[in-house]
């Protein structure tokens, strides 16, 4: 009954002041709002089961080769057919293990065709995965026998979209990678094991059967025995793999390094091993929005509690208990906490099942299948522990603070007691650390934001606009010798060419390799710089590194003629400033052997990025002719008319004319797509950014000002009297703006230390992506217009109080 | 006999939510160096706005207040506030220290809003007026730790420590019981006979007698001024005297 008339009196209180319950309120939901989000967003990212039979315990297996970057070694992460069968005949720990290889194949139809997100899978996949498929069977081991009628399991999704939902889709023949392949089983709705495949093939017996300088390189799945623990089963497979790759240094010249094994869970390997640091830094932004919306709410009910001292102190006196009284004092919190909660759900659940829909449509062959984001479980505990700690933290501390008073000190002097000394140490804790929390959090948020602008704005000095690309591997059986190869790719590029929506073409590998100039003296004699070495054939002319002096390669710069190279601008002006790097000769080593070159032409700088973290690399790159160095994997480009449609066809005709069993590693796709994406995704993340900054600083100047005024109408009473004792308005503000200085200093302080320390560790982390006097310029800014809010929100209650006649100041109560 | 004090024609008006409130009506009153005033009359008559006014606390709706010859009256605020500083001392009923500060901080207080005093003068003047009070042993408490009479005679250092022109009093024994109310009045009596010129409100007539001359005010109007006559038992003034205010 008593809790009855206390919630009534609440809620009388809570319509009596519409403005301050609808600002706490706002206040509350958006923080929240943003951790709550933060939280089931990155929890269902990365720590949900995978959604199969037996899916906690399904782990990837894949490699790190710690000591080569990206670049340098393309089979990263991967494991060799050589080293997996290696593994496989001696290890014990797995009790499952096998290989796959994800890459799209080509689905066509009469006129048309698409790429579709294929697995290339084992025979043990699909138990693996505990799931059967709905209809038909799934790839055994008969499959994958050279020669084996080709075969392909399907999704749901395919069956239904691609195949028409058609009832006699069993034994069906489509045309995969231009070959008859009959369909022998569906798998159930939203399967798409191991992420985002909508067909599986079989793997053949043959790719898995080789040497280990032959080999081709596959993820791998694996399932430990019971009785073993993960780190105990990475540390003996890990020493396993370090052995073969140790052997392979010494045989086919692979680069030192050591090799080593990661077990993680799907969704852990989705984000490359880095989600626990991900989901603590981001949950910690998070939650110092949510302390600083906390903090607010807490000092604005504090605030009335404090209007309230001496109402209590009158019920104390009458004999109420101290729990009677946190009761009372507590209902307003607690009310406005519920619901904020319920309001922040709300919009938490509609925002995560906007996200679901914009995210899938926006990257639909790239979002896993476990990925699915809306209001769940986790969420909704989570919700109710926030909230419980919210209640603790916003209404709780004050009413027990404003409950345990001393009763006589209060009835005697009012509501200037020693009471609200303590209040005012308080309150000035709170502003201190909202500023420390806002300042730090700006501080990250400029840093973030800097570093997103500057990849979106990043002029890498090429134009792939209107150009595709595909990436295809000769068969070296087929194509054996260099000059086979060579041949191959010219006639290639001359049947797209040929098209007459083409504008041009070329065909291209990127190396890495160590560069030396015999005519020069390094300063760094420890070892041979390495440089950006492309090898082309056709010229680059398109893709808008043009030529500056010179010639472009052409068909006679072939094996037998003198070996030519083209140089960046960059790099001429580099070696030879003030005159013409042409018909000078340089030395690279291409491969292991020195060669030397003959520079026929000087192209346009471009960079080449390799990650936002990568240092942004210097503008000297080399060209090499494709005739002379050749590959059999090469990445072909070709520039097509603008509003020329369906130019993925283009490529496939003329390989289909050439030959139809030459694989794709991978499928055509706009040249620029991955950059888009890219760039797309910094530019949203940007956008988040830069919205919580603006969000945190408008908590922070609403909780500031609110901190203020409480202590400025507190102080009231107090300001009388010192303007009755001949204090002048400027002394007034003075007194508050000094305090107010106090805090925003200790804030500031704690979060530039914090700030530094995290610089500096970004700073080697990056490579020095951002020049050091930047970190200043950011650290510089924040303080100015932090300093200037922080002023502003204090400057403008005070005012208000010094307007006031000291006679009616002194009759404030 | 040089006027002090000169107040001339002074009406306040207050306005809250449309409704006027006339506290002050056409106010004439001269005080001269060395006197001390009683203000007395009925509850709400208009004693403590009339000391506001005297203490520059507050403006005048109306009429013109000379201090030493000086036309307060269209002094700009910060103008006022150092008049305050330098030539008033305040004492309230409800004493009115700061409860963050220490006595000896809290006495201090005016000094600190005058510029150019060095800390040992300030130091040496809050000392010897605490000594003056006999609360010298309390300097570093707090006042929530005194009693009500040593917080008022704590009020009352605080009011002599600028060495004011005149010493302003808005019932300074309201709050105490006869034996502190009588401590505060001797020691009025005691600033009197040293040269001081106070105004005290009081509804007391045995403490208004003290004085050596005695106001009486009605509905905002003065209506008694005699010099060392007391003044009635009763607070409704006679009608001949609020004839001869009105007159
Ligand atoms: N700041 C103010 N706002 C409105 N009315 C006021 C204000 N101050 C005083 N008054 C009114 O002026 C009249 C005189 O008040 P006051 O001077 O305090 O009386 P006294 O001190 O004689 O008891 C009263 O009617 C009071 O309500
Ligand atoms: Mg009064």
């Amino acid at each position: 009954m008593s809790v009855l008339i206390d919630i009534k009196y609440s809620l009388r209180l809570l319509f009596k002041a519409p403005k301050f319950t609808a600002m706490t309120l706002s206040v509350l939901v958006g923080g929240l709002s943003i951790s709550l989000f933060t939280f089931s967003f990155l929890y269902s990212t990365l720590y949900k089961e995978l959604p199969l039979p037996g899916g906690a315990t399904a782990l990837a297996l894949t490699t790190e080769t710690i000591g080569i970057s990206m670049n340098m070694d393309p089979n990263q992460n991967l494991l060799s057919a050589y080293e997996f069968r290696q593994i496989a005949k001696t290890q014990s720990s797995l009790i499952e293990f096998g290989l796959y290889e994800s890459r799209d194949a080509r689905l066509s139809f009469e006129d048309t065709g698409k790429n579709i997100p294929t697995t290339y899978v084992d025979s043990g996949f699909f138990k693996f995965s505990r799931t059967q498929p709905i209809m038909g069977r799934t790839i055994q081991q008969e499959d994958m026998i050279v020669g084996a009628t080709p075969v392909v399991v399907i999704s749901y999704e395919t069956w239904q979209n691609e195949l028409s939902a058609n009832e006699d889709v069993l034994n069906m023949s489509i045309r995969l990678n231009e070959m008859l392949t009959t369909v022998i089983g569906v798998m159930p709705q939203g399967y798409h094991f191991p992420g985002v495949a909508k067909i599986w093939l079989p793997l053949n017996q043959s790719q898995l059967n080789t040497k280990q300088n032959t080999s081709s390189y596959f993820t791998a799945y694996a399932r430990l025995k019971d009785d073993i623990s993960n780190e105990q089963a990475t540390k003996n497979l890990s020493a396993v793999l370090d052995q073969l790759y140790q052997q392979s240094v010494e045989l086919y010249n692979q680069p030192e390094a050591k090799k080593v094994i990661h077990l993680r869970s799907y969704p852990m390997e989705q984000v490359n091993g880095i989600g626990n640091t991900a989901f603590i830094f981001l949950n910690a932004v998070a939650w110092s929005i949510l302390a600083l919306g906390c903090i607010n709410v807490g000092n604005l009910l504090l605030a009335r509690s404090i209007e309230r001292q001496k109402e209590t102190a009158i019920r104390a006196a009458l004999g109420a208990s101290s729990k009677r009284l946190i009761s009372q004092l507590m209902w307003e919190g607690v009310i406005i906490t519920i619901v904020g909660a319920i309001l922040s759900i709300l919009l938490v659940g509609a925002a995560l099942d906007y996200t679901e829909i914009m995210l899938h449509s926006w990257m639909p062959n790239s979002i896993v299948f476990w990925w699915h984001w809306g209001m769940d479980k986790e969420t909704l505990a989570m919700a109710i522990v926030v909230t419980l700690v919210t209640i603790a933290l916003s209404a709780f501390l004050p009413a027990w603070r404003s409950a345990h008073q001393d009763i006589n000190t209060t009835l005697r002097d009012g509501t200037r007691g020693a009471q609200s000394k303590k209040a005012g140490r308080l309150s000035r804790l709170l502003v201190t650390i909202q500023v420390f929390l806002v300042a730090f959090l700006m501080l990250i948020g400029a840093l973030s934001g800097y570093v997103s602008q500057s990849f979106i704005n990043l002029e890498i000095g090429d134009d792939y606009s209107d150009t595709m690309r595909v990436t295809i591997n000769l068969p070296i059986n087929k194509y054996k010798t260099p000059q086979e190869q060579a041949q191959l790719f010219e006639t290639l590029l001359d049947r797209i060419k040929s098209d007459s929506s083409v504008i041009d073409a070329h065909a291209t590998t990127f190396n890495h390799f160590p560069i030396t100039l015999s005519e020069f003296d390094y300063d760094d004699s420890r070892e041979r710089q390495s440089i950006d070495t492309f090898t082309v054939i056709g010229d680059t002319e398109f893709s808008g590194i043009k030529l500056v002096a010179g010639r472009h390669f052409n068909r006679r710069d072939k094996i037998g003629a003198r070996k030519v190279v083209l140089i960046s601008q960059s790099m001429a002006n580099r070696y030879w400033p003030g005159e013409s790097a042409l018909e000078k000769n340089i030395t690279i080593e291409v491969e292991g052997k020195d060669e030397s070159l003959y520079i026929v032409g000087v192209v346009s700088n471009r960079m080449n990025p390799r990650s936002i973290f990568g240092k942004l690399d210097s503008e000297d790159e080399t060209y090499i002719s494709g005739l002379q160095f050749i590959n059999p994997r090469q990445r072909i480009y070709y520039k097509t008319i603008k509003g020329s449609v369906k130019t993925e066809g283009i490529f496939y005709r003329a390989l289909f004319e050439i030959d139809r069993n030459i694989e794709l590693a991978q499928t055509v796709q706009p040249a620029e797509r991955n950059r888009n994406i890219m760039r797309d995704s910094m530019r949203l993340t940007s956008k988040v950014i830069f919205g919580t900054g603006l969000f945190s600083l408008m908590l922070a100047l609403v909780g500031i000002y609110g901190l203020t005024a409480n202590s400025v109408a507190q102080r009231t009473h107090e300001i009388g009297i010192r303007r009755a004792v001949g204090a002048t308005d400027k002394n007034i503000i003075n007194m508050f703006i000094k305090q107010g200085g106090r805090q925003l200093i200790t804030g500031l302080g704690l979060a530039l230390l914090l700030f530094a320390l995290i610089s500096a560790v970004f700073h080697e982390f990056s490579v020095g992506l951002i020049p050091v006097y930047l970190y200043f310029v950011l650290a510089s800014a924040v303080v100015i217009c932090l300093s200037l809010i922080v002023m502003l929100a204090i400057y403008a209650p005070t005012r208000k109080a010094v307007v006031m006649e000291p006679s009616s100041a002194l009759r404030y109560e | 006999m040089s006027a002090l004090i000169e107040l001339k024609d002074i009406t306040k008006t207050f306005l809250t939510e449309e409704i006027e409130t006339r506290a002050i009506n056409s106010i004439n009153i001269t005080i001269n160096k060395g006197e001390y005033l009683s203000l007395s009359g009925q509850s709400g008559c208009g004693k403590s706005t009339l000391l506001s006014l005297l203490g520059l606390l507050d403006a005048s709706t109306s009429g013109t207040y000379h201090i030493n010859g000086v036309d307060v009256s269209s002094l700009t605020r910060d103008q006022r506030a150092k008049i305050r500083s330098e030539q008033i001392g305040f004492v309230f009923q409800s004493f009115n220290l700061i409860s963050d500060l220490t006595i000896f901080e809290n006495v201090m207080l005016p000094l600190t809003y005058q510029s150019g005093l060095s800390k040992q003068v300030i130091t040496d003047k809050v000392n010897d007026v605490l000594a003056k009070v006999e609360m010298s042993h309390r300097k570093d408490h707090y006042p929530s730790q005194l009693s009500g009479g040593q917080q008022q005679r704590v009020a009352v250092a605080r009011a002599l420590v600028n060495d004011p022109t005149i010493i302003l009093a808005d019932e300074p024994t309201g709050n105490l019981d006869s034996k502190n109310a009588q401590a505060v009045l001797a020691l009025f009596d005691k600033l009197h006979q040293d040269g001081a010129t106070i105004c005290m409100v009081t509804h007391d007539p045995v403490s208004a007698k003290r004085a050596s001359r005695c106001l009486e005010m009605f509905d905002g109007r003065l209506i008694a001024d005699n010099a060392n006559i007391p003044s009635h038992r009763n607070s409704v003034p006679s009608l001949e005297a609020v004839e001869l205010a009105a007159s």
